[in-house]
């Protein structure tokens, strides 16, 4: 005869609100485990997809992803030239926020060599890669663009020509993948009446010192203008058997420049971008775990208290403690187990609908149902110390 | 032969001007099969002396025989599992029935057989039999909430008689009773000690119901006479 069992069958309304209640809690947990997992792959997914053998930015910088890193065009034939390097592409990323399908929509442009250079789209699920010098995207399945669709982003309309899922940048938003041009283009390109008022304003500069006849200022106007040719890395495939480290240390030492294998990629975007998301995600899962321990200390200590003569009396008629912790022990796992049961079923079935990636990993949940478990048995000590320090003189009397 | 002696047992609460002496030189004997009533007024010290010989409270002074063992001297619990005593030899029978709420009558009877090691069919059987025994067997499935004043009590005495004691003790157990079912009650302790030769200590405060009984004492400002009138 299990007395837990038999107790909590007699107390099952409050038992199964108990479990629903903490198992909310539990699937919280279980939540923000898969969000923190879906933060780290999404943080990294573009990164991993990419995934050169260097990625060369500007001096003393940390980009592309984690701070902004610019580097004239030209910089990957310097790169191509140092010893060990198979291929260097330009490779440019931004972030930008444009109305498509009538919607604004927040995501961001990757812009590559689409003639047989590195950095371009993988696992395309439709359509094709970019095959065309101008014109042509290949976008995330997540901007929700279909093949064939245009999209006017800047002074031009691209088409849709492929489909991809598995590249978002490090906020979890799409990739839209466009030749390198067309990305400067998007992100440098001024329209008409912008490039007329930046002209007359640098003329009226230029005209405004003495030593500048008009004729001049004028001449000067076109080499003063902004430089569209900005990439913001260039990556880099080596030839085999190469080191990494090395060619990294040629090239920071030559070209003065700094070069990151993916794995350090990963590292820098890890402890820049995400680490006080990551800090926050997991201050959350214990602060709710913590809530969690406190709600099943108080009703498993509401249960001991309400049980106190009951109990009383197994010790007058001779229980040994140890069934008396049996009891008192065995509801709290109960309550724990259930309740992390409940929180597993509800996350598992809901999850996808989540706006952000969410991944649940087995380990994930193994390791919280430990976690959950050790919380039962610490939910439990306040409830026992009350059931142990009972006297069974209280089952005497009236 | 003899269940339980106890020799010059005192209790004392506190120490210098606040010492209470609850109990003095208490002497009292109960062999099997016998019945004894404690009676005395409030304050005499009777629920003391029921935790004592319960083995629930230690005495000051004096010494416990329990079946021919000495278990209580001077120098404290003589080296006995008191907890193992009372759920392999004693039984208790409380006023306010105590059954546990959360299980029926027969998991409330089952209750000291598992403690005790007796599970399965034997137990079942045993429960069964008991509660037979006490004419509330077709009770056996509810819960103490579903039973009346008396059912309740019945089914406490067919738990405190699970184990087979060799000593039941019982406090006021007629008390949350009208009087036609407390002395029913007493009957069926009466019945319990001649046929199983079980040693029955009653604390009582209605002289009415000790009919029977083969010695009754008296408590009074922690003294106890033994009162040979009253002797069956």
């Amino acid at each position: 005869m299990d007395l837990a069992v038999q107790d909590l069958k007699h107390h099952k309304g409050r038992f199964i609100a108990t479990v629903v209640g903490v198992g909310l809690l539990f699937g919280i947990v279980l939540a923000m485990n898969g969000i923190y997992r879906g933060v780290i792959y999404e943080g990294t997914a573009l990164i991993k997809v990419t995934d050169p053998d260097l990625w060369v930015v500007q001096r003393y910088r940390g980009g592309p992803f984690n701070e902004e890193s610019s580097l004239p065009e030209f910089f990957h034939y310097s790169v191509q030239s140092v010893p060990g390097v198979e291929k260097a592409s330009p490779f440019i990323f931004y972030t930008v926020e444009r109305m498509v399908d009538g919607e604004n929509r927040h995501f961001s442009i990757v812009g590559y060599d689409v003639f047989g250079g590195l950095g371009g789209p993988k696992n395309i699920v439709a359509g094709r890669p970019i095959e065309q010098a101008h014109y042509e995207m290949v976008a995330n399945v997540k901007l929700g663009a279909h093949l064939g669709d245009r999209i006017r982003l800047g002074l031009h309309t691209y088409t849709v020509v492929g489909l991809t899922n598995d590249a978002v940048d490090p906020d979890g938003d799409p990739i839209v993948y466009l030749s390198l041009h067309d990305a400067q283009e998007v992100l440098y390109q001024p329209d008409n009446e912008e490039v007329r008022n930046e002209r007359e304003r640098l003329l009226r500069t230029l005209s405004a010192q003495s030593w500048l006849t008009p004729g001049k200022a004028q001449k000067l106007l076109g080499p003063l203008q902004p430089d569209t040719h900005i990439i913001n890395a260039v990556l880099v495939r080596l030839k085999p058997g190469v080191s990494r480290g090395q060619t990294a240390h040629l090239i920071e030492k030559w070209l003065y420049l700094n070069a990151y294998t993916t794995k350090e990629e990963v590292g820098l975007v890890l402890k820049g971008r995400l680490t006080n998301m990551l800090h926050q995600l997991l201050l959350f899962r214990m602060l709710l775990l913590t809530i969690s321990v406190v709600i099943i200390s108080l009703v498993i200590y509401m249960f001991t208290t309400e049980k106190i003569r009951s109990i009383a009396v197994m010790k007058l008629i001779g229980a040994p403690d140890r069934q008396i912790v049996r009891l008192v022990m065995e509801q709290s796992l109960l309550l724990t187990v259930s309740a992390f049961l409940f929180g597993l079923v509800l996350i598992s079935n809901t999850y996808s609908k989540f706006p952000r990636r969410i991944l649940l990993l087995p380990r994930d949940d193994a390791i919280t149902f430990a976690v959950a478990v050790a919380a039962g048995i610490l939910a439990s000590i306040l409830g026992l110390r009350r059931a142990l320090k009972t006297q069974p003189a209280i089952a005497l009397g009236g | 032969m003899e269940t339980l002696r106890t020799e010059g047992l005192s209790k004392i609460f506190g120490s210098g001007r606040l010492e209470v002496r609850a109990l003095q030189d208490i002497n009292l004997s109960v062999s099997e099969g016998e019945l004894a009533a404690l009676l005395g007024p409030s304050g005499s010290g009777k629920t003391t002396l029921l935790l004592c010989i319960s083995l629930i409270l230690d005495p000051t002074e004096g010494k416990i025989v329990f079946d021919g063992q000495t278990i209580f001297q001077k120098n404290g619990w003589a080296g006995v599992d008191i907890r193992r005593l009372r759920r392999e030899k004693v039984g208790f029978i409380f006023q306010a029935h105590n059954l546990i709420p959360f299980l029926t009558a027969k998991q409330n009877v089952l209750l000291p057989l598992n403690l005790i090691g007796i599970k399965g069919k034997k137990a079942e059987h045993r429960v069964m039999e008991l509660l037979e025994y006490m004419e509330i067997a077709h009770r056996a499935d509810n819960l103490p909430a579903l039973l009346s004043g008396g059912e309740q009590q019945r089914v406490a005495i067919a738990r405190a008689l699970a184990n087979t004691p060799r000593l039941i003790l019982a406090d006021e157990p007629t008390a949350a009773l009208d009087t036609g079912r407390g002395a029913k009650v007493m009957e069926i302790l009466i019945k319990i000690a001649r046929e199983n030769r079980t040693a029955v200590i009653v604390v009582i405060h209605d002289e009415r119901m000790i009919k029977g009984f083969d010695h009754v004492y008296r408590l009074k400002d922690g003294c106890l006479e033994r009162d040979n009138n009253a002797d069956g």
